[in-house]
């Protein structure tokens, strides 16, 4: 027993404390939460404008048609680009997408923690498009009538009585998917960045030693997971408690 | 109702659906006077709901003009918005913002669309929510409250706007019974006051107090209309003899 504790009290000073390889973990953390981060509001942007297209188009479908005109091309030129974006991003993987970004459509772009935060934002994009446009249509259309016949314009509507009942019931779902893009982002290693799972790999390549730094790297991603997770609970219980 | 100004004024209003197979609204042409209390009847599936959302272009209309206050609201170029700030709607279902507070209900749309001041909004809804009773639920949210207590606020909210004409699609069709009374007594009490008003509903009683003028409507069509003496107690169509055996 005693033997394999020093056998793991070894495995440890090796794998972290040696050359200071622990900061490679708390480095790759760092990249690892950044790219997310910023990933997550460039989703936002892209998610809220693609649903709010997507939205309008199919609500107003009808109006637009008979109107016709510049208007509804326009209006439907807009809808195909969204629904073409949503296809691609959703039917190819991450990794492909992330690969293609940096050595094609940005191969002269350095920065590679900048290229990911663009990646994983525009792939995160569709799924939040989607998430709010759920979230929109699930709205009864007894809540835009009412604003509509109070005198409120489309996008009023939209804005003071629609979205925000959006927002309250899609939150935890949002919250999700970022925690989904949070572990999404460990592919970020494939274009050279140091993010927490690549800092793992790299110990493991330095030392030999596969055990240590590769449960340490689930460790982190569990403990931050399981940080959110609570969060997002804490959270929809606030927003449950409002409406009473 | 004599020489008095027409508030609404419909011409060969049509609403079809898929092509022309389904004929929702087939030529009608009706009027509304100024303080004139207009109760429409008639068989579900008959166009008297899609008429009356037609009113406010909740509906669209296929073809046919809407005159109200003397502009066609059915043409295009025609910001709907506008007009429909001065047509309180009443729906089945309340449709309160459930996100909102009871107040806050009522002066979202004077405050962000009529530039009232929050003070003043909340000094006109606290008045209406004083006179429906429900003064104490101000600060509530539309979940605490029950069905009969949800409409009076849909109807005091609609009257926030202060408008011309308010329109009622079968106020009291959601309701449990024993709630069908407090929403009549108010609109009946709105009605005493002169506000025009076109009301879609299924009771007949009502219909016999309230109205100045019914309308009958089946398959579309303006089948027959009158006073109410005239509906319930010498109806002449055999559509409208049908139905009243049915419902009275």
């Amino acid at each position: 027993m005693a033997e394999w504790f020093a056998k793991l009290k070894a495995d440890f000073i090796l794998n972290f404390i040696d050359g200071d390889r622990w900061k490679w973990l708390v480095e790759g953390l760092g990249n690892t939460l950044l790219i997310t981060l910023f990933a997550t509001i460039i989703g936002i942007v892209i998610g809220v404008v693609i649903a709010a297209v997507r939205s309008t188009y199919d609500k107003n479908y009808e109006n637009l048609r008979k109107q016709g005109g510049i208007k509804f091309i326009f209006s439907w030129i807009l809808n195909f680009i969204c629904n073409i974006y949503l296809t691609v991003i959703r039917g190819t993987p991450v990794v492909v997408q992330l690969l293609i970004i940096y050595f094609v459509i940005l191969a002269s772009v350095r920065n590679s923690v900048l290229v990911a935060v663009l990646a994983f934002g525009i792939n995160s994009g569709a799924y939040v498009a989607e998430i709010f446009r759920g979230g929109i249509l699930s709205i009864d259309n007894g809540q835009f009538e009412a604003g509509r016949s109070l005198g409120f314009n489309y996008f009023q509507t939209m804005i003071y009585i629609i979205i925000p009942q959006v927002i309250k019931n899609t939150l935890p779902t949002l919250c999700n998917e970022f925690i989904v893009l949070l572990k999404e982002t460990s592919v970020a290693g494939y274009v050279g960045i140091m993010d927490l799972t690549k800092a793992g790999d790299l110990i493991r390549g330095r030392t030999f030693s596969a055990f240590m730094p590769l449960i340490a790297v689930a460790l982190i991603y569990l403990v931050v997971v399981v940080i959110l997770t609570q969060l997002v609970k804490i959270l929809e219980r606030r927003l449950r408690r409002s409406e009473r | 109702m004599n020489a008095n100004q027409t508030v609404i004024t419909t011409v060969d209003l049509k609403k079809y659906y898929r092509g022309d197979k389904i004929k929702a609204l087939d030529g009608v042409n009706a009027t509304v006077n100024k303080g004139e209390v207009v109760v429409i009847i008639g068989p579900s599936g008959s166009g008297k709901s899609t008429f009356l959302r037609s009113l406010n272009l909740l509906e669209l209309p296929t073809s046919g003009s809407i005159f109200f206050n003397g502009t066609d609201i059915a043409a295009k170029n025609v910001n709907i918005n506008i007009h429909r700030q001065k047509m309180g709607m009443v729906f089945q279902h309340f449709n309160l913002f459930p996100h909102m507070t009871i107040l806050r209900n009522m002066t979202v749309a004077p405050t962000k669309l009529l530039g009232k001041s929050k003070e003043d909004a909340e000094a006109k809804a606290m008045e209406l929510l004083t006179r429906v009773g429900l003064a104490d639920r101000a600060d509530a949210y539309p979940s605490q409250l029950s069905g009969g207590q949800k409409q009076r606020i849909a109807i005091v909210r609609a009257l926030c706007m202060e408008p011309e004409v308010m329109l009622f699609d079968e106020p009291t069709s959601a309701l449990d019974p024993e709630m069908v009374g407090e929403v009549l007594d108010l609109i009946k009490q709105l009605a005493h006051e002169g506000m025009t008003m076109v009301v879609v509903t299924h009771e007949m009683g009502f219909a016999k107090e309230v109205a100045d003028r019914v309308i009958f409507m089946d398959e579309g069509k303006i089948v027959e209309q009158g006073t109410p003496d005239e509906i319930f107690n010498a109806p002449q169509n055999p559509r409208l003899k049908d139905f009243l055996s049915k419902v009275l």
